[in-house]
């Protein structure tokens, strides 16, 4: 395959005008544990299934959502260290916009200077992409706001959208369910039973995690796992 | 890989390249402006249930008010505020970057911050400028281990006390402090305490004034008493307004409107591509 010889550089375009590098990366992402979100008229709610390697393993010390700031949070679908390390650096990039306009930064900012750093490690040498995609839920002035970014670092707004190994069921069955007029309530019941959907073994409350935010513009997460 | 510093800049710390112009401009008799000083009476003390802190709300540019109610208690996280005395623009800049490092602290750990972490922070920061950033802070807050209240030099040092005073109105506020203070304040005594003291700096030293704010801090909860007291209204505002009389007479007057000299036409053709 003429691809294959282009695969290992990031840099390099392959003849067929793909990053190969890019598109393994999005295997990675389609290999991961499912994730979705959904945008409802008064909030937005993000989910995800929480299946650890094996029982011995402490569930506590595993928080899959994070929050970036008091009312923007975050879900991944890939690589639990890479999701870290994006965490770390958008938390950052908040805390800078906030120190120079002295302003909480907008859903629409976060998300670009993220996307802007994922696509830094698409072009610099030495580097591999990101392996995971972000669903981004926020409120801020210009309401409920659900976003999706790839590893390429292209980000879109999504109604409601899934990342992971389910993702085609997921998006259907969302599809069917989804109206503009959603409410916040209803949105964590879909979420649920989306989740269930693809479910190996028994959902409980323990295997997998939820985060709401609401008009109260607080992100709050489900369970909450970190000590005061 | 998380550094202490924000993003550094590319140089390093302070850059000295204009020190010799500086020098040379002072010798042919150029004056440095004057820095915007607080001047400043601040104060903090530890009572049974957490700290109270204090500040007066002058702020000087060398024998000038510049600004009659300037706020000298500082946010540094929810649980943690500190009191600022030097040069205005120092103190505040410092505090915010603290406050902007304790709140990503507070994401990467989970936990509330604790007011060691605050002032390690600061000192660092403090020291590594030499004492070229001249901000000399009171710091104060309750965290898990308890109430704890510290004072910052401009040099870097730090002492831990149970009551503290910082300014150019600290010796009339300590007096007050070690004739009245006592272990296990109540909240109410606490607050009296340190109102006493602000005014004793505000009415005795000339770089205070103006009014009081007071911040209670507590476990899990914190009050912000800006002008807390206002012993200095304005107590003669002239009822009438101020009446100039009038310089310039008018003579005549010859009023020509304006003429077009272009005529719109609406809907005309669109421009050709």
């Amino acid at each position: 395959m003429g691809d294959s010889q282009y695969s290992f550089s990031l840099t390099t375009f392959s003849p067929s005008g793909k990053l190969v590098q890019i598109e393994h990366a999005l295997t990675a992402v389609g290999s991961g544990q499912t994730s979705l979100g959904i945008k409802a008229s008064n909030g937005v709610v993000i989910a995800t299934e929480k299946k650890l390697p094996s029982i011995l393993v402490d569930e506590a010390s595993v928080q899959k959502i994070q929050c970036l700031t008091p009312n923007i949070g975050v879900v991944y679908s890939g690589m639990g260290p890479d999701f870290r390390v994006l965490v770390r650096k958008s938390r950052k990039q908040a805390v800078q916009y906030h120190q120079l306009y002295k302003e909480p930064i907008p859903v629409t900012q976060l998300v670009r200077e993220t996307a802007a750093v994922m696509q830094e490690f698409t072009q610099s040498g030495g580097v591999r992409p990101f392996g995971v995609s972000l669903l981004v839920a926020g409120f801020d002035d210009s309401g409920p706001q659900l976003f999706q970014v790839d590893p390429s670092g292209s980000y879109f707004s999504w109604k409601a959208s899934a990342m992971g190994k389910n993702v085609s069921n997921a998006k259907t069955f969302l599809e069917k369910r989804y109206t503009d007029e959603i409410e916040l309530e209803d949105a964590v019941h879909t979420a649920i039973l989306t989740l269930k959907e693809g479910f190996e073994g028994q959902i409980s409350g323990k295997n997998i995690e939820i985060g709401i935010i609401g008009e109260d513009k607080i992100f709050r997460q489900a369970p909450y796992l970190l000590p005061n | 890989m998380s550094k202490l510093a924000m993003d550094v800049p590319a140089k390093g710390g302070f850059s000295f390249d204009l020190c010799k112009r500086n020098a040379m401009l002072a010798k042919d008799g150029v004056q440095l402006p004057p820095f915007r000083k607080t001047g400043t009476t601040i104060v903090g003390l530890i009572y049974q249930d957490g700290v109270v802190l204090g500040a007066d709300t002058r702020a000087t540019e060398g024998p000038i008010v510049a600004d009659k109610n300037c706020e000298k208690i500082h946010y540094l996280a929810p649980n943690i505020y500190c009191c600022g005395a030097g040069t205005a623009a120092d103190t505040e800049a410092v505090t915010d970057m603290v406050s902007a490092q304790l709140q990503l602290h507070r994401y990467h750990t989970g936990r509330e911050s604790r007011v060691v972490t605050a002032l390690t922070y600061l000192k660092r920061h403090l020291f590594s400028y030499q004492g070229h950033v001249s901000a000399a802070l009171v710091l104060g807050g309750v965290d898990f281990t308890g109430p704890h209240l510290h004072t910052i030099y401009p040099h870097g040092s730090t002492d831990t006390l149970p009551y503290a005073t910082m300014g150019s109105g600290s010796l009339a506020a300590m007096a007050i402090f070690e004739s009245k203070y006592k272990e296990g304040l109540t909240r109410d005594e606490g607050v009296q305490l340190v109102t006493e003291a602000i005014c004793a700096g505000i009415f005795n030293d000339l770089g205070s004034g103006s009014n009081v704010d007071i911040c209670v801090i507590t476990k899990g909860s914190k009050e912000y008493l800006r002008n807390h007291l206002q012993p200095n209204p304005r107590t003669y505002v002239t009822p009438k307004e101020y009446t100039f009389s009038k310089k310039t007479e008018v003579l005549s007057t010859l009023v020509t409107t304006l003429k077009e000299r272009v005529e719109v036409v609406e809907a005309g053709d669109k421009m050709e591509e």
